[in-house]
């Protein structure tokens, strides 16, 4: 049975196994870096906050038969936590001249830290095999069901980045047209090193004025707020979930951010919280559930048998993987 | 003889024929009756006084007397930017660098300036074909020097040039193709012909007012930023032997650079000394080559006359000039007049007893 629980520092071996098909430039690819973020995403778990810095969250998909992780999904209550939060607006300006009857729309990025402090998604990476599966909605919305059982320590809106275009060969039209005469590195170094340091070299590398779209290469201004097409799955569960794009871009590769309001996700609309009753059943439909706070919280796939006014019974099956008994409140949402 | 006077009315069919020979690269003197007129017209009550001393535009005729016509024109722009706004690019250098990733990058930059704004421009520099060379050249350009030197307090203590851009035989400039095009949805030579009218306030509506990050141009329009077309390096040469330098300003539609000197620098200015007329009965010696030559003004404001004579006629304290030379800058004897050599270098010093 796959489930979802917030990640241990026991499973620092087994995330950096997952290695080779990493999607999230966001989870740090060195062991210490690695450390201190499941580190500090234990402590966010603890209901009364030690520290100053923001609350981040990191949760790994098991195998409850294995052991196996397949993938992570994490969660940082405050975008930037505690730096600012780049990113591109993309917008427009009106050149208009009256005696020559020209008015014309000049497409401009004007950089911006609106988006500082927002919940973000982030971390998410599933091992290739999964991608295909329920498991995959089961990673991406545990982390909503999560925001429902603590909805105090996130914010009104939340946001998520998409990766942006990127080539066969490697090269990432936007980063090459605008960031790289200015960071003087290739793409994949930068994007580490934005998961890894301080974000203060992009502000310091980055050029301060806003940018015309049109004196970007042809392929950069097709790639401008595209989605990669590997994403398209996820891009495509988050509008399920009630994402949009909006006017802001990625500052390297260019990719959307999906915005929504916290309140009005699907998840966060359609769950409900149950007491727990056993079946001996093991049809019904399929939905997620969720259970626990703080370092007990457990997500899992399970069907559910018969749902009354204040009660679900699914089969023990899930107690035991929700380490629950009978009685106990749980949240539940149909896939 | 060739003279340098204030441009007259009866001057305007000797320059329309002027204009059109030169075609689209001389913005500031469109082949165009009413708006030649007009430049007259302003010429006319510059030099009468009856302008603003700021809004004096000074045009000089490059007259030639025994043929009775105009053949050059060049001027003095008192002042520009005070009516309409006067755009610059200023070529400068954003640096962005991080000691944590050992990264140090310089990236040029193009910021959009009006930084020329009250200064005094020289322009319209115009001489026909069959009069090039010979130095009637360096007449036309350099009489206006001796005119900012004895009347100051009406120019800027800087003065500057626009040179002509880079652009191919067709009037398509590379700077223009890849940004002023991306902004205007019209053709250079149309851009620049409405900017030579003085629709200039298009510019200020139309272009982009954020820097300009040079490396995200193309290769071709990087190259011609600060470079002069081929045509206007002879005229680049001389502002720079009379001290002028490029100021780091560039032209926004082609990017030809904008050279600048202190008045009181310019070689012109420095080297010119006074005398007196002596008007004597014989005549000039025969055509001396123009490192021979020296300028000579009558000082005139109202009536602005410059002319040529060999240095030799040039003694320590007077001037022996023939009758008609005299008549030609309309002096007599014991009016004081204004000398300097016509190139720098010139063979004879112009006070050759100075100091002894």
């Amino acid at each position: 049975m796959w489930r979802v629980r917030p990640a241990k520092l026991d499973d620092l071996q087994p995330i950096l196994n997952i290695g080779e098909n990493r999607l999230s430039s966001t989870l740090p690819k060195t062991r210490d870096a690695l450390a201190r973020k499941i580190e500090q995403a234990w402590a966010s778990l603890n209901p009364v906050q030690t520290s100053q810095s923001p609350r981040r969250f990191l949760f790994v998909l098991e195998n409850t038969d294995t052991g196996e992780i397949a993938g992570t999904a994490g969660i940082d209550s405050r975008a930037g936590n505690g730096q600012p939060f780049y990113n591109y607006r993309r917008d427009h300006l009106v050149h208009a001249s009256h005696e020559l009857n020209i008015s014309r729309r000049v497409e401009m990025l004007f950089p911006s830290h609106a988006l500082t402090d927002l919940t973000l998604l982030c971390s998410f990476t599933l091992k290739q095999e999964l991608r295909n599966t329920e498991v995959f909605e089961l990673l991406s919305r545990a982390r909503m069901m999560f925001i429902a059982g603590h909805r105090e320590w996130f914010t009104s809106r939340t946001v998520v980045e998409i990766q942006g275009v990127q080539q066969e060969h490697g090269g990432v039209p936007f980063w090459d047209s605008l960031g790289r005469h200015f960071f003087n590195m290739d793409f994949e170094t930068a994007d580490q090193y934005s998961g890894q340091l301080s974000k203060t070299f992009i502000a310091e590398l980055m050029p301060p004025n806003p940018v015309y779209v049109t004196l970007l290469s042809d392929a950069a201004q097709a790639a401008l707020g595209q989605p990669h097409p590997l994403t398209a799955p996820n891009y495509d569960l988050l509008q399920r979930e009630g994402f949009l794009p909006g006017c802001y871009v990625d500052i390297f590769d260019g990719g959307p951010v999906m915005e929504a309001r916290t309140d009005t996700l699907k998840t966060l609309v359609t769950s409900q919280t149950k007491a727990l009753h056993g079946s001996h059943q093991e049809e019904g439909d399929t939905c997620l559930i969720s259970a626990g706070e703080g370092v007990e919280f457990r997500c899992l796939l399970t069907p559910v048998a018969e749902t009354l006014a204040d009660d679900v019974k699914v089969p023990v099956g899930t107690w035991r993987g929700l380490e629950k008994t009978a009685g106990d409140r749980v949240r539940i949402s149909p896939l | 003889m060739l003279v340098i006077r204030p441009l007259q009315n009866d001057d305007l069919g000797d320059l329309y024929a002027m204009a059109q020979k030169a075609g689209k690269g001389l913005t500031t003197l469109p082949a165009d009756r009413e708006l030649l007129q007009r430049k007259i017209d302003r010429a006319r009550e510059s030099f009468s006084q009856r302008c603003a001393p700021e809004a004096a535009l000074y045009l000089f005729a490059l007259e030639d007397l025994d043929a009775g016509k105009t053949v050059g024109i060049s001027g003095v722009d008192a002042r520009v930017g005070l009516d309409e706004v006067f755009y610059n690019y200023r070529l400068s250098v954003t640096v962005n660098a991080s000691r944590e990733l050992g990264v140090h990058v310089r990236t040029p930059t193009l910021n959009l300036s009006n930084d020329m704004t009250d200064t005094t421009e020289i322009c319209s520099l115009l001489l026909s074909d069959e009069y090039q060379g010979g130095g009637n050249g360096l007449l036309l350009s350099r009489c206006r020097f001796m005119f900012l030197d004895d009347f100051r307090k009406w120019f800027s203590e800087k003065v500057f040039a626009e040179m002509r851009g880079v652009s191919d035989t067709s009037g398509r400039s590379p700077l223009w193709d890849s940004l002023g095009s991306k902004f205007f949805d019209m053709e250079f030579s149309q851009a620049d012909r409405l900017s030579g009218l003085g629709n200039k306030s298009f510019i200020a509506e139309l272009m982009p007012k954020y820097p300009i990050y040079l490396p995200m141009l193309p290769d071709e329009a990087r190259a011609v930023i600060g470079r002069v077309h081929d045509n206007t390096r002879p005229a680049l040469k001389m502002l720079q032997a009379e001290g002028f330098n490029f100021n780091g300003m560039v032209d926004i539609f082609d990017g030809g650079p904008v050279v600048e000197a202190f008045v009181h620098n310019i070689r012109t200015v420095r080297e010119a000394e006074n005398r007196q007329v002596l008007v004597v009965d014989h005549a000039m010696a025969p055509d001396a080559p123009p490192d021979q030559r020296a300028m000579i003004s009558n000082r005139s404001f109202r009536d602005f006359r410059v002319t040529t004579i060999p240095m030799t006629c040039i003694g320590p304290d007077t001037v022996n000039l023939p009758g008609e030379v005299a008549d030609a800058i309309r002096v007599e004897s014991g009016d004081q007049v204004r000398v300097v050599p016509l190139k720098d270098g010139g063979l004879l010093p112009v006070a050759p007893l100075k100091g002894v």
